[in-house]
């Protein structure tokens, strides 16, 4: 009987908890981009959902340090695992229970949607945002424009206010 | 009006590199984007290039020279492009060139995107 060895990556490039300061997302955002000298595009693409998905831990994590009594710095997780054929990339943080509601929907319509789709959902969502220190509010719809895979997410109630919603983003090296 | 000129820093690498030239009109911003409290930090340019159409109302050249940039800094790029638009509307010179790596197919789209949702022109050139 011929035996087949099959082997299976499944390596953890990156695990962090904690306040996600801006230092920190460019460091590892750094690292990211040197990881190897191959799977160049995936890497780019990594690049930019990794920034993309921490900048929102930072701005809207329920949990989070103030920063001289001015600055709001979101806490949270990030996992990034790497496989034979893609990498994972995860954030964990916490949110109002109202909003994993809400978050969970806008998910669900991203999954749902070609690319042709998101792109006009972008940019409506981009010329309709409010701007200021709301952003373009497109972070979501671009990670999987760049990704070509659905947003994978989970919610976890913590309590009656706050649940911990995780999102993950598998990018293909090929 | 005076000329706005800030330096990159391998130590904040999120901050751009940024020239607007107030005797030339020659605008630049290079580097990346993706700091945080963005519009801060675009609130002194987008403020500068409406001055400058309001004011000097001369021809503005704005280079963008950009390897990445959030979606954040999108949403501040696009309203620069508003205006750009508004000033050529009304008669004003401006061109707008984006310099992009060629292997970099997602930024040609992203300035497919600009170009619909500002009705602005941009020009793709090919960094070498």
């Amino acid at each position: 009987m011929l035996e087949t060895i099959v082997s299976i990556m499944n390596k953890t490039l990156l695990s962090y908890r904690g306040p996600f300061y801006i230092e920190l997302i460019s460091v590892f955002g750094s690292n990211i981009r040197n990881l190897s000298d191959v799977y160049i595009n995936a890497r780019k693409k990594l690049f930019k959902i990794f920034i993309e998905l921490s900048q929102n831990v930072s701005n809207y994590s329920e949990n989070f340090h103030m920063v001289n009594n001015v600055q709001r710095i979101g806490v949270g997780e990030l996992y990034l695992k790497e496989h034979d054929t893609f990498y994972l990339f995860t954030t964990k943080n916490q949110v109002k229970n109202s909003d994993a509601k809400i978050l969970a929907e806008r998910c669900e319509l991203i999954n749902a949607s070609n690319q042709i789709k998101l792109r006009q959902l972008k940019r409506e969502q981009r010329l309709n945002s409010p701007g200021e220190k709301f952003g373009a509010r497109i972070g979501l719809i671009q990670a999987v424009m760049l990704s070509k895979n659905e947003l994978e997410y989970n919610v976890e109630e913590i309590n009656d206010s706050f649940s911990h919603f995780s999102l993950t983003v598998k990018i293909d090296k090929y | 009006m005076e000329n706005i000129t800030l330096q990159s820093s391998q130590t904040t690498p999120y901050f751009p590199e940024v020239n607007f030239n107030i005797s030339n009109g020659i605008c630049e911003i290079s580097g990346e984007s993706y700091m945080e409290e963005t519009y801060k930090f675009y609130l002194p340019l987008i403020n500068w290039i409406k001055n400058y159409t309001k004011e000097v109302k001369k021809k503005l050249e704005l280079n963008i020279k950009l390897i990445y940039l959030n979606t954040s800094s999108t949403k501040c790029i696009l309203d620069i492009l508003e205006i750009l638009k508004d000033y050529k509307d009304k008669g004003g010179n401006v061109a707008v060139n984006w310099y992009y790596d060629k292997d970099d197919p997602d930024m040609i789209d992203e300035v497919e995107d600009f170009e619909v949702e500002s009705g602005m022109k941009i020009d793709l050139i090919e960094i070498k």
